[in-house]
């Protein structure tokens, strides 16, 4: 009999509808460790595949017979065979189709603001931590930090009945490739960056974000400020909209700052991201939401389905947003940031346009999660 | 290195190495070597795993173009 495949989108809606789920990971110890499909409330065990070839009833013990067990691998084909396996046995079972390669590419958009005049719209792509955002007002849309698979937008934009008019990149990404410039070449619309972290690229076309005080999405509806927040790198921009929404890049997060060391020079970096937090974005309100372009943990997601919080919030949870000691913050910051994204040279060679791959190449440079978060407890 | 069992398992993809893998150790007689190629990149951590998992030693591996090869002796 055919196992029941499991697409990520079905997947999903299955880990949000409360429904009781059990997740087989039967990729090998070391790469279920390093990064697997996590969600509140979803139980999820690692029993490798090549388990499976031992004809051993022990590796059934503690697979539930009354919960859909959903089996997950690298690209679907040891999840299938066990799946098969387990079928035979009887368990009530699918499998991920095309595995945690699919999964690695799924966006899931949540709208966290819908007034009269302006919609916002998050897209989590959660396998990777990676945010990015939709600007809508007047029938017209702004995209920031766009990842590269540039139909989720496409398509958003048509469901919504808009057209992307400005695409931007709050920064030179490391961990994941930009949509940006290739979003902009196919609606026809503005591509910004800061022109500091583009210095020497070649190739690509871009606005540079620093001569722009203001974009204007719709009339006069969504005022969007570019405000100048380095420390992730030279030259990160945050982005206001409404004076209310801080689409805040890789500066500052949910559960912290964005790690100051992947152009070599943390402790300079760590400085530029001091005058960020005291000088910079001290200005802005304790009711300021802040929407970062990632997240580090699961938890991150607020209860109303989104990556957000107030600043007062993290101001009240972050230590290091209260270290207003100069040294100590950057000895904080500078000296905590652990492994380095996966690819990230490389990745960042291919943002600037100096490097070209294939889609194929692509996937396989992004897989694995984000790691441009520095985490203090 | 002198192998007592070559396995092809170039252009297979995962599960199959590992499948193949086992089926043929599984007619080898302890201490014997099993040499497997493969094509798939995947098979690199998945089978420094098995060959832990099922307590047999990895006594050599190495890779040209695009080839790995993995030597495997037998508990």
């Amino acid at each position: 009999m055919a196992v029941a495949t499991i697409n990520s989108q079905e997947l999903h809606n299955k880990i949000n509808s409360g429904e009781s789920i059990f997740i087989l990971d039967v990729r090998n110890p070391s790469d279920f460790n390093d990064w697997k499909i996590e969600a509140q409330h979803l139980v999820s065990v690692n029993i490798p595949y090549f388990d499976f070839l031992e004809e051993d009833d022990a590796v059934y013990q503690g697979l539930p017979h009354d919960t859909e067990i959903v089996v997950i691998c690298a690209k679907g084909g040891s999840a299938q065979m066990v799946a098969e396996q387990l079928d035979e046995k009887g368990y009530h079972v699918s499998f991920l189709e095309l595995g945690m390669l699919e999964w690695s590419q799924f966006y899931n958009p949540v709208t966290v603001y819908e007034g009269e005049n302006m919609k916002l719209i998050q897209l989590n792509r959660l396998a990777k931590g990676c945010l990015s955002y939709m600007v809508i007002s007047g029938g017209e849309a702004l995209v920031v930090d766009a990842n590269r698979h540039v139909d989720e937008y496409t398509k958003l934009a048509v469901s919504e009945n808009v057209q992307i008019k400005h695409v931007l990149d709050t920064h030179l990404h490391a961990d994941h490739i930009s949509g940006g410039a290739e979003l902009a070449k196919a609606t026809g619309a503005q591509y910004y960056i800061s022109s500091s972290e583009m210095q020497g690229a070649t190739g690509l076309d871009y606005k540079p974000l620093e001569q722009f005080e203001a974009l204007k999405v719709g009339a006069v509806e969504a005022k969007v400020l570019a405000i100048p927040t380095p420390g992730h790198t030279p030259g990160s921009t945050s982005v206001l909209v409404n004076d209310q929404f801080l689409l805040s890049g890789d500066t500052i997060f949910v559960g912290g700052l964005g790690r100051p060391d992947l152009g070599g020079k943390a402790r300079e970096w760590a400085q530029s991201l001091y005058d960020t937090v005291f000088t910079k974005v001290a200005n802005l309100s304790d009711e300021t939401v802040v929407l970062p372009t990632h997240f580090a943990d699961i938890k991150e997601i607020n209860d109303n389905g989104y990556v957000g919080a107030t600043l007062g919030a993290i101001r009240a949870s972050n230590e290091v947003m209260r270290t207003e000691n100069r040294e100590a913050f950057t000895e904080m910051v500078a000296g905590a940031s652990g492994a380095t994204p996966p690819n990230f040279e490389e990745i960042v060679g291919i943002n600037r346009g100096d490097i070209h791959v294939t889609p194929e190449k692509a996937t396989e440079l992004e897989i694995g999660p984000n790691r441009c978060a520095v985490h203090h407890s | 290195m002198q192998a007592d069992l070559v396995v092809d398992a170039k252009g297979l993809s995962c599960p199959m190495p590992i499948v193949k893998a086992k089926k043929s150790i599984d007619t080898l007689s302890s201490g014997q070597v099993m040499q497997l190629e493969a094509t798939d990149k995947g098979a690199v951590n998945d089978f420094q795993a098995w060959v832990k998992q099922t307590g047999n030693e990895m006594v050599h591996m190495d890779e040209e173009n695009g080839v790995y090869r993995f030597f495997v002796k037998k508990a």
